[in-house]
């Protein structure tokens, strides 16, 4: 049977149906449902349009980048890459801690499949976006909400022949064969996770489980597993999500701890193989006992970018989760990064010669990215490296001085010993992202003599 | 007595100018590439005006791909776009430096060479500054449906943009316009993007935009509206990340 006929019959079926749970709002245009469908997909983070590369074929609309593009910033400084928007705010269930829940009253709204093709074809010629982010409340079921957005994505692939980047949600406890056809559509598919462990998920998501969550990302894994071995075998097999999968927990709403979170994420990049975890400091737009009291201090932001630190010292500084917080020592530092936090409990590893040490402990300095450690390996090949040398490839020194020796010599003459570096580096500062400065975090008393510049993109 | 190679600012300028001096086999001390307009005078040089010939052009980029590699070649390429007076300077140190060491091909690793780390920072520069221009670029539609954009770069990033527009959209017309440098890159609609200089077009024809393009600017404004989080809000970061000098062209911070 053919993928045509299939979709084309769902989608007759979606169009008339759509019409029909819309009909009290017949006269909304387009402009209110973009605003209603965009308010209610905005507390999605993964907004990131990386992953993969694609040329155009020179018949259609759109290619990739491998690193992504971000297209503008909106006024909370985040990134816009993509039409971030939800097909439909309907939903049947009742997450506590979402806008869209079925108790709340709020004003609802569903695209049909043709008004979501048009705008992002529109949108993208004239390079607004890089491409679709399509997430959705479920309407009627998991099956007939992800039928819906299966028919959109079938329709801007074949029918609009768009070449840019589709991020898409599976939809938990959708069937699987509908999840395999809308990842042969999409670059990266998404299953939220929600919440870091299952009680909270019974808690606050009292119509989702762990096992409806971790099923479809199972599946997703399996299914690309098969395709790598498809692509071996027929070089032109059809992809599936190419740009892997992701997915995102809600930070805050919950007790978990800092540990539990980063042990979470680790077990889903080692048994799941996702490509990105995202981490949502918890917004509370609703009032529920179930939920943390509103504090008036808004989302934590600093918790979400101790996380962020931290998960990219995962995944390309080869830290373990138990190196970085234990059982006892469960949280993360309000006043050093979680790598500096490590540096600072193992001294007696240090001080390093940049000259001589091995990659992977360059990877360990503080104020030494990822990137300046590879530009260190190579440029010691040619020649002996001095402070001047790294400085100009991009090492922090005010914070890598007090770890690193340059032929057996430190910068200054310093003392290892904790308090003592651990005061000089409070002096130095953190470089936080603006994001999380300007937020509140400045009335804390122990920042208040530290001062905040520009960010850094390394840790 | 040092000699100064003066040369317009272009590719094909700045590569004749360093074929003229590579020729000369003077030491990174006796030559200076200068540009024309931008010359600071010198007392006990020698001034040079150079030819500039396509064939010189060549010649330079293909020595540079076959010794110090496609890598290379790419920073350096992209350095020449840059705004930076010294640029013609530092890539030709960059190719002196090369002869020095054993493997030519390594020599953007050398990063404790001034002229060689001067060359990085400016190829970083103008990539990062194609890059932005990537994604912040707005086309509008104009009544005769062709996407026209307007950018202000400080480098001349156009030979970087138009591949990558071309890709991808193909099956468009468009027309990308550099106002700092008076240059287009023009796509016909399945055809090879060309670079044009010094071209007048009607300024009438580009305020006429097409029946729909309003609607799709005004739905875009609302959806860059709406997306923020209030509760997050944060001028200060959207600022860091997106400039002051980009927004003027931008469809969502333009009224209408
Ligand atoms: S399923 Fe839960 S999180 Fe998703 S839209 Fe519905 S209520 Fe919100």
């Amino acid at each position: 049977m053919g993928k045509q006929e299939l979709i084309g019959g769902q989608e007759m079926s979606d169009v008339r149906t759509c019409g029909r749970t819309t009909d009290v709002r017949r006269g909304m245009g387009l402009y209110e449902k973009l605003n209603i469908l965009t308010d209610a997909a905005k507390y999605d983070v993964a907004c990131t349009s990386s992953g993969t590369a694609r040329k155009s074929d020179g018949t259609g609309i759109g290619s990739c980048e491998q690193s992504g593009i971000c297209h503008s910033f909106s006024a909370d400084g985040r990134c816009i890459s993509l039409l971030k928007i939800l097909f439909t705010n309907e939903c049947i269930f009742d997450c506590k801690y979402c806008v869209n829940r079925k108790s709340n009253d709020v004003e609802r709204a569903s695209f049909t499949p043709e008004e979501v093709c048009t705008l992002t074809m529109e949108f993208y010629r004239r390079n607004y976006i890089e491409g679709l982010f399509l997430s959705s409340g479920i309407l009627k079921s998991p099956d007939y909400t992800m039928e819906l957005i299966c028919a959109t994505l079938y329709r801007l692939r074949r029918q609009c022949n768009f070449q840019g980047y589709i991020h898409v949600k599976a939809i938990p406890g959708a069937s699987p064969e509908l999840i395999r056809q809308t990842g042969f559509l999409a670059d990266r598919m998404s299953v939220n996770l929600e919440l870091p462990t299952a009680e909270s998920l019974r808690a606050l998501a009292p119509h989702k489980t762990r096992k409806n969550i971790l099923t479809p990302m199972r599946l997703v894994q399996n299914r690309m597993e098969e395709n790598r071995q498809e692509i071996q075998l027929y070089r032109n097999a059809p992809r599936f999500v190419p740009a892997g999968q992701s997915t995102q927990m809600i930070v805050g709403a919950s007790p978990e701890t800092d540990y539990q979170i980063i042990r979470v994420a680790e077990s889903l990049y080692q048994r799941f193989e996702l490509k990105r975890v995202f981490y949502s400091a918890f917004v509370n737009v609703n009032d529920d006992a179930a939920l943390p009291a509103k504090t008036g201090e808004g989302p934590p932001l600093l918790r979400e970018h101790r996380l962020y630190q931290a998960d990219w010292l995962l995944r390309y500084y080869h830290f373990r989760a138990e190196e970085l917080l234990t059982e006892e020592d469960p949280n993360f530092n309000v006043l050093f990064d979680p790598k500096c936090n490590w540096a600072l409990k193992h001294l007696e590893k240090f001080p390093v010669e940049i000259n001589r040490v091995d990659y992977k402990m360059l990877l360990r300095v503080p104020g030494i990215g990822y990137k300046s450690a590879i530009r260190i390996v190579k440029a010691r090949r040619l020649g002996i490296l001095d402070f001047a040398d790294l400085k100009k490839i991009g090492v922090v020194l005010k914070r890598a001085l007090y770890f690193i020796t340059c032929s057996g010599r430190m910068m200054y003459p310093t003392k290892i010993e904790e308090d003592y570096i651990a005061r000089n580096l409070l002096v130095a500062g953190e470089k936080l992202p603006a994001e999380v400065t300007n937020m509140g975090y400045r009335q804390l008393s122990l920042f208040d003599d530290v001062n905040f510049s520009a960010p850094e993109t390394s840790v | 007595m040092k000699t100064v190679y003066v040369c317009n600012d272009t590719v094909t300028g700045i590569f004749s100018g360093i074929y003229d001096a590579w020729k000369s086999k003077k030491g990174e001390e006796e030559c200076e590439i200068a540009l024309r307009g931008m010359l600071s005078q010198q007392l006990f040089c020698d001034y040079v005006e150079v030819e500039e010939t396509e064939h010189k052009a060549a010649a330079v980029e293909a020595l540079i791909k076959k010794h110090l590699g496609r890598r290379a070649y790419w920073d350096i390429y992209h350095a020449v776009l840059s705004a930076d007076s010294k640029k013609g300077d530092a890539v030709l140190g960059t190719m002196l430096a090369a002869r020095a060491i054993p493997d030519s091909t390594k020599i953007m690793e050398h990063l404790s060479h001034p002229k060689v780390e001067k060359v990085f920072e400016l190829s970083r520069n103008v990539g990062g500054e194609a890059h932005s221009y990537k994604g912040f670029l707005r086309f509008r539609e104009l009544l005769n449906g062709v996407l026209y954009a307007e950018i202000e770069p400080k480098n001349q990033i156009l030979t970087c943009l138009a591949p990558h527009f071309a890709d991808r959209l193909p099956v468009e017309n468009w027309m990308i316009h550099d106002k700092t440098h008076r240059m287009f890159a023009v796509h016909e609609a399945g055809k090879k993007w060309v670079i044009l200089w010094g071209e007048e077009i009607d300024e009438t024809v580009l305020e006429m935009v097409s029946d729909k393009e309003e609607e799709y600017a005004r739905l875009w404004r609302g959806f860059c509206r709406t997306i923020a989080i209030e509760s997050r809000r944060n001028p200060r970061c959207q600022m860091q990340h997106l400039p002051l000098r980009y927004r003027g062209k931008m469809t969502e911070f333009s009224l209408y």
